[in-house]
């Protein structure tokens, strides 16, 4: 045991002449939270103007709709802005609108006499997605118009059931998935950085003589790196618990089981790039490597309700079975209800990892010259 | 010429040293189109229909087969299931008897809001169509005039705004690399005591760090118009819309690596100017669509004048003023040159030891 003391002392120390790594997986994430954040944490009505010709009352009742017919962001569709008709085209024109909606002379007087009463729908469509949310959205508006306009009653009523209070909203799912991402890289970071550091200072040349095991340089190295990769998690957890405001609370001890699996599978991959590259080349290895799996592996989505449209080579990394657990833990301080298969999962990947890692680098370690 | 070619040459050569980076550089722009075009957004949604048991639920099933885009995709799949009222994961779709009067329910799972939404929008957009019919002449007709003749993928624009990224990337990254490592491994020096001009040896390392920078943008082209079979029109045009990206990119590799002269923090910088230009650049939609405040800090960077210079190319239509975004890129290339060859002459022609 105090073998292992010693090499954890050694493995601390020379973290300590480092310490910067302990930035590799807060950077990151962070820059990454606070971009999705300024593209998904805000405002997302579509920008719109509503050129209103119409002379009877129901042109202006059908302006008053965009403003009432909530999206389940808690905002309206679209935020209309009340521009002059030239100023609205132009507005639309250099892209500063998405859409532009006219409603001519005679509307009200064509739904009066039943005469298929027509409005202008201008948008863009250069991508389409939003060509499809300016569609559907339309469908919205013009469904609470023609109950404010008093048409008959529709022959399909209209209900929906949603199993939560609250509404689960994105960003706070995304910024689950890049803590996840923290936990990772901060483990990978400090395993590749040492390890490396070793590699060039020769000290690899003399575990290699060891006449004992190298399970006692490999233990500490792989413990200190998950540690490393616990506290730099939990820092950003921390930052979550500001913006956008999530905490796990009595969960954080599930949080750290999980996640501490998760950087179990990746780190002694971060070992074999360890004793392999070099310096620069390594770290983009491994700060690009978090990112891509970031993006694949449920970062941006809630996986268990996009199960069938997770491609095949997401579900070979275990983020995808940890993300949507931390998730309950985290934004809704739920037990997970695939708590037991998701931990099995885990705990698979992260024993594969660790054999094949230590055994690789074990291998590579003894090898003479 | 011939010093200038062997310089070159010997830049070239220099991948040797650092494959890996380069390899990374240049195909990680087309590796992560590839992989995100997976997870993209796309308007074609699978709806879980719970099986029809009477007319009105048949007509339901028809209209949301209906709803679509009539210049592009159809919105919903409809998948038809059978629902016994047990806990759903994703959402299902019933019609039920409310207070007497038939209501389409749609029951959720516990998904994301945006998910609600697009759902949400899908079952309206098909109720309507019903509601439209029983109404007739009352029904009011909105009249689609949409800016392109057809619907493009996202993918397209997503591929377009990435060509500036992978050319940035690899330029800066390989040339805060190559830089940095002059001053690890002492071969400043030789530059330094090489009796040919600065300007030659910057000139060579920026024209090999251009080639990278079109290489990689190369690449990510092929890859988008495999995955969208949208190819831009006047290909060397793209390629000189990237040519002052490229350079502003490899001139600031270089300065960070001169400036740092230690791989690391260039590497940082490099990569962090690259990622931050990009999102901050038009990365996601045009800058304009995204509110003032960002479209005026997104028109500090080079990469939303070169997307709004792209677009035409892919899309056929013109955006923003491509006279003040040509102007804008060839102005900050300039700067970046000078700013390169300061950079050069305060930390390796000025100094003496490396």
């Amino acid at each position: 045991m105090r073998r292992f003391w010693i090499l954890l002392r050694t493995e601390l120390l020379a973290w300590r002449h480092d310490p910067i790594t302990a930035l590799g997986g807060f950077i990151p994430t962070l820059f990454i939270l606070v971009a999705f954040g300024l593209l998904f944490g805000g405002r997302l009505s579509f920008d719109i103007a509503v050129v209103n010709h119409d002379t009877g009352p129901y042109g202006a009742v059908l302006r008053q709709t965009f403003d009432e017919v909530l999206s389940p962001f808690g905002e309206p569709y679209y935020a209309v802005s009340d521009l002059a008709e030239e100023a609205a085209w132009e507005e639309y024109r250099t892209h500063h609108l998405e859409g532009v909606w006219v409603i001519p002379g005679d509307f009200s007087a064509q739904l009066e006499a039943g005469e298929n009463p027509t409005v202008e729908m201008h948008f863009s469509n250069y991508n389409d997605d939003r060509a499809k949310n300016h569609r559907i959205y339309s469908a919205e508006i013009m469904w609470r118009f023609y109950e404010k306009a008093g048409q008959p009653a529709p022959p399909l009523a209209l209900a929906e059931e949603y199993p939560l209070p609250q509404m689960i909203e994105w960003f706070p799912v995304i910024s689950v998935g890049v803590a996840l991402l923290s936990f990772m890289l901060g483990g990978m970071v400090n395993m590749f950085m040492l390890t490396m550091k070793e590699q060039v200072a020769r000290v690899t040349l003399e575990f290699g003589l060891a006449p004992r095991s190298l399970a006692w340089v490999l233990l500490p190295k792989t413990l200190l790196a998950l540690v490393m990769g616990l506290l730099t998690g939990t820092a950003f957890l921390g930052i979550l618990s500001l913006w956008p405001g999530v905490w796990p609370g009595r969960y954080l001890g599930a949080v750290w089981l999980l996640a501490g699996l998760v950087i179990l599978f990746w780190v002694p991959l971060a070992l074999l790039v360890g004793m392999r590259a070099r310096y620069f080349p390594g770290m983009i290895v491994t700060i690009l490597t978090g990112l891509t799996v970031f993006f694949v592996s449920g970062g941006l989505g809630l996986v268990r309700a996009n199960w069938d449209a997770v491609p095949w080579f997401s579900r070979v990394f275990p983020n995808i079975y940890a993300v949507d657990p931390l998730r309950d833990l985290i934004l809704f301080h739920d037990w997970p209800v695939d708590w037991s298969s998701a931990l099995f999962k885990l705990v698979g990947f992260a024993a594969l990892s660790l054999a094949a890692g230590w055994g690789l680098a074990s291998r590579q370690i003894r090898r003479p010259g | 010429m011939t010093r200038f070619l062997l310089l070159l040459y010997n830049e070239v050569k220099l991948f040797r040293t650092t494959a890996l980076i380069h390899l990374v550089a240049i195909l990680q722009p087309a590796v992560l189109y590839l992989l995100m075009t997976t997870i993209l957004v796309h308007p074609t949604f699978d709806l879980n229909v719970n099986r029809p048991g009477s007319d009105l639920e048949a007509s339901l099933l028809a209209a949301l087969e209906q709803v679509g885009s009539p210049i592009g995709l159809p919105y919903v799949n409809p998948i038809l299931v059978d629902w016994d009222g047990g806990p759903v994961v994703r959402q299902v779709i019933t019609v039920e008897e409310r207070e007497g009067v038939p209501t389409a329910v749609q029951y959720y799972g516990p998904i994301d809001s945006n998910l609600v939404k697009n759902f949400r929008n899908r079952l309206t957009a098909a109720a309507l169509r019903l509601w439209d019919a029983e109404l007739g002449n009352r029904a009011v007709n909105v009249e689609e005039h949409a800016w392109l003749p057809r619907d493009v993928s996202y993918n397209v624009y997503f591929g377009l705004a990435l060509l500036p990224m992978a050319a940035f990337l690899a330029a800066a990254l390989t040339g805060a690399a190559l830089t940095a490592q002059e001053f690890e491994f002492r071969t400043m020096v030789e530059y330094r005591l090489a009796p040919a001009a600065p300007g030659l040896i910057l000139g060579a390392r920026l024209t090999r760090l251009v080639l990278s920078a079109l290489v990689a943008a190369g690449i990510l082209l092929v890859a988008v118009g495999l995955v969208t079979h949208a190819w831009p029109r006047e290909l060397w045009l793209v390629a000189l819309i990237l040519l002052p990206l490229a350079v502003i990119a490899g001139c600031l590799g270089i300065v960070a690596g001169l400036v740092f002269r230690k791989s690391i923090p260039a590497f940082l910088v490099a990569l962090v100017a690259t990622f931050a230009g990009w999102i901050l650049g038009s990365a996601f939609g045009l800058a304009a669509s995204f509110g003032t405040g960002y479209q005026r800090i997104s028109r500090l960077t080079p990469f939303t004048h070169a997307v709004e210079l792209l677009f035409p190319r892919y899309f056929g239509a013109t955006v923003g003023s491509p006279v003040v975004s040509a102007a804008t890129l060839v102005l900050m290339a300039g700067g970046m040159i000078a700013l390169a060859a300061l950079a050069y002459r305060l930390r390796v022609v000025r100094q003496e030891g490396v």
